[in-house]
């Protein structure tokens, strides 16, 4: 059957089809102007919760690596810190070796024992170290200074692990303990071995100059110098061995944000090729139907008869 | 042989000029209204008329004839197909609640701004890194300060959410009362059919039809069916019975208007407005909750989740401060706030300064239920929204088409009207020219017969 077409009809359908390229062009240039495929949850639902986990992604990435960073950071310092220590230790060790030759008199091996008490201070001020503020080598007790210069040998710290997560469920400790080279915990037995009474037994040994004492500084005491030289380099081969496994997170999580940011921008930005298209198409759709609408509204028998 | 008058032809001949003006007139009607909403075009039905009887007599065998008398104007007829105008009512009741539902959801869905850096998503991610922020520096007072800054403007973000959920529903109930109130749409439309059924009833009863006084009352109807089931009885007199939704007693019954009336579930647009600002638990015969009070719910839910999940870590035997309070169930999410300062803010088990337990187990929390909550409800309102504009393109698209087909019944064509009218206009100017023809036949009869030598 032929449809009977109105003038009400054919108008009202112009103007509906109009209205509807008109609307899908407005949706298109909104697309290129925000430059997103969704710009509310309803263009579409299940895009939208990919994009809100997108998003927490690329901020629970960002985060991660804010944490690595500080992480780093405190590596950096600790490593710092254990060198000079090295360092300390190093040279206690070579005046242990010329104070505990016979050569030496009285005299000299005081002044020895003098330049290590420098020594023990020098290394009770590198365990004092801060970063941002914070004593590194104090545990958890980070406001607390850990030893005091020129004072008696207790470690003030706690035995607190400083946790830094580096990745989605996992943390890992980053401090290392001032207890666990310099000594002095009040919680273990003393004399500990560690490197405090050490330097602290050298120099007793070195002013005692009786036979014993001689006897204790070639044997005994360069030994447990030996023993903290170990315990330190292991703790440093540690914090290296932190310090890597924090840069392959490192790397790992600007890969993972490269990949994240990457896959939100598939989800949520619009194709700039495919919308332009888009666009222009509908521009030129929208062109021809304003042109037959305005002839097919305009035309009637009435301008033919006379 | 039986006589006819001589004058037969001319009585014959002004039937047509008189049929074909009325024509004319009835197809200047039909031009002026092209463009009148709900009218229904009309026709000037033309027939012959009463043959003139001549029993016996007129036939050279002296048999009888009926012999043609002209045309006359049987009726104008309104053309129009009522069962489209079912349907049509049928599709305007579906687009009317879509459509009235469309237009709130999107207010919500707008309310959201996600996906965005501005809606509550992000302030959540913002609010779990600053807990990683705490974790990284709790010696620190300032990141601490920046936790409980944060944490109110998240608190800040939902509770602004829900209150703009309840403006939107107070507003769709404001609109659900002014279109029902005592000076509403449906008091004045009805109020208007009861007035034509008068006047219907009137004319019926002369035995005229009143064409235009239907239309209008077509459109009062077609009107009040985009805001609920309409139903209407023919009463058999020309006025009709009108019930108007699940509205007890009908809306307008021939002369008499019942109105304000209560309504359950009218369907419509009303329909929509009472479901959107429904309470939460059905009340029957309804089984489903109000859509705005379940969005409320979870997004209740939701802050719920947010705060027992951070107070839990925050406070686990209960006995110190938790970070999160909130009011009443029911309005958690308007209730939510922060009941800490930098300095109360617990970051640690142990009293440490540079331990960070707690710190780093509610950063944990990121992406754990209180995001997925979140998440299920912006996707929620997404697909609701989504759905219902689809359903309303729809009904638009089947309203459009079942109009089309009643304007292809009822609608002017100007071409149909133009040819019309050079077709009755020939049909005036040859009914003249018979007469002309006849009155020059009398010319001879009377004027020249007879005067033969004078």
């Amino acid at each position: 059957m032929t449809m009977r077409l109105s003038n009400q009809m054919l108008s009202r359908n112009t103007l509906a089809d109009l209205t509807r390229v008109n609307n899908e062009l407005y949706r298109t240039q909104r697309k290129m102007s925000s430059g997103k495929e969704i710009t509310k949850p309803s263009d579409d639902p299940f895009g939208t919760t990919r994009a809100v986990t997108g998003r927490r992604d690329v901020e629970e990435i960002n985060q991660l690596q804010r944490n690595v960073d500080d992480a780093l950071s405190w590596q950096g310092v600790t490593e710092v810190a254990l060198s000079r220590l090295t360092d300390v230790v190093q040279r206690a060790r070579e005046l242990l070796v010329q104070g505990a030759s016979d050569s030496n008199g009285v005299a000299e091996r005081q002044s020895i024992a003098k330049e290590i008490d420098q020594l023990i201070e020098t290394a009770k001020t590198e365990a004092n170290g801060q970063y941002a503020g914070r004593y590194i080598f104090a545990g958890t007790a980070t406001t607390t200074r850990p030893y005091s210069p020129g004072g008696a040998d207790a470690y003030a710290g706690d035995g607190g692990n400083i946790v830094r997560t580096i990745g989605p469920g996992v943390s890992i400790p980053v401090n290392v303990r001032g207890a666990d080279f310099l000594g002095g915990d009040p919680a273990v037995a003393q004399p500990d071995g560690l490197l405090l009474t050490t330097l602290r037994d050298i120099a007793t040994h070195l002013r005692g100059g009786t036979a014993a004492d001689n006897n204790a500084l070639r044997t005994t005491d360069i030994q447990a110098i030996d023993r903290n030289l170990d315990n330190l380099t292991s703790i440093r081969a540690t914090v290296g061995a932190t310090t890597n496994r924090l840069e392959t997170a490192r790397l790992r999580l600007r890969e993972l944000e490269e990949a994240s940011n990457e896959s939100l921008s598939r989800i949520e930005d619009a194709d700039m090729a495919k919308t332009l298209t888009d666009f222009s198409l509908q521009q030129a759709v929208y062109q021809s139907a304003l042109k037959t609408g305005a002839n097919i509204v305009q035309n009637s028998l009435l301008d033919f008869l006379r | 042989m039986t006589q006819i008058s001589t004058f037969f032809g001319l009585q014959q001949s002004l039937r047509g000029l008189l049929a074909h003006q009325r024509a004319i007139d009835v197809t200047g009607h039909n031009i002026t209204n092209a463009n009148t909403e709900g009218y229904s075009r009309q026709e000037a039905v033309m027939a012959a008329a009463t043959p003139y009887d001549i029993e016996a007599g007129l036939l050279v065998d002296g048999g009888g004839a009926m012999l043609g008398g002209g045309v006359d104007i049987q009726a104008f007829r309104r053309i129009r197909d009522g069962f489209l105008d079912l349907q049509y009512r049928a599709q305007s009741l579906r687009l009317g609640e879509y459509s009235g539902t469309a237009s709130a959801m999107s207010q919500i869905e707008e309310g959201l701004s996600e996906p965005g850096e501005n809606g509550i998503a992000a302030q959540l991610d913002k609010f779990w890194s600053s807990w990683s922020a705490v974790a990284n520096a709790p010696e620190n007072l300032a990141t601490r300060q920046n936790l409980v800054e944060q944490a109110k403007v998240l608190a800040g973000a939902i509770t602004d959410l829900d209150a703009r959920i309840t403006t939107i529903k107070a507003q769709v109930s404001a609109e659900y009362s002014s279109i029902t109130g005592p000076t509403g749409d449906i008091k004045s439309m009805a109020d208007e059919i009861a007035k034509l059924n008068a006047a219907i009833k009137f004319a019926v009863a002369d035995g005229d039809q009143p064409n235009d006084l239907l239309d209008r009352r077509d459109v009062l109807l077609d009107q009040l069916s985009s805001y609920a089931q309409v139903s209407v009885t023919d009463l058999g007199n020309g006025a009709i019975s009108v019930n108007f939704g699940d509205a007890a007693t009908p809306l307008v019954n021939d002369g008499t208007v019942t109105w304000p009336q209560t309504l359950t579930a009218p369907g419509g647009k009303l329909g929509a407005l009472l479901q959107l600002t429904a309470p939460l638990v059905p009340v029957p015969p309804s089984t489903t909750p109000g859509t705005l009070e379940s969005y409320r719910a979870d997004l209740n839910a939701f802050a719920k989740k947010v705060a027992d999940d951070v107070n839990a870590l925050h406070n686990p035997g209960g006995t110190g401060t938790n970070f999160f309070t909130y009011g009443a169930a029911g309005t958690e999410a308007a209730s939510l706030a922060v009941n800490v300062t930098a300095t109360g803010v617990r970051y640690a088990t142990g009293a440490a300064t540079g331990a960070n337990d707690i710190a780093i187990a509610i950063a944990k929390l990121r992406g754990s239920g209180a995001d997925q909550s979140y998440q299920s409800l912006v996707a929620r309102i997404g697909a609701d929204v989504r759905n219902t504009l689809r359903l309303e393109d729809n009904a638009k698209v089947l309203t459009g088409a079942i109009d089309d087909r009643r304007q292809s019944t009822s609608g002017v064509s100007m071409d149909e009207e133009m040819s019309n009218l050079v077709r009755f206009q020939r049909g005036y100017q040859a009914s003249a020219r018979a007469m002309s023809t006849i009155d020059e036949m009398l010319d001879v009869l009377i004027n020249r017969a007879g005067r033969v030598g004078l």
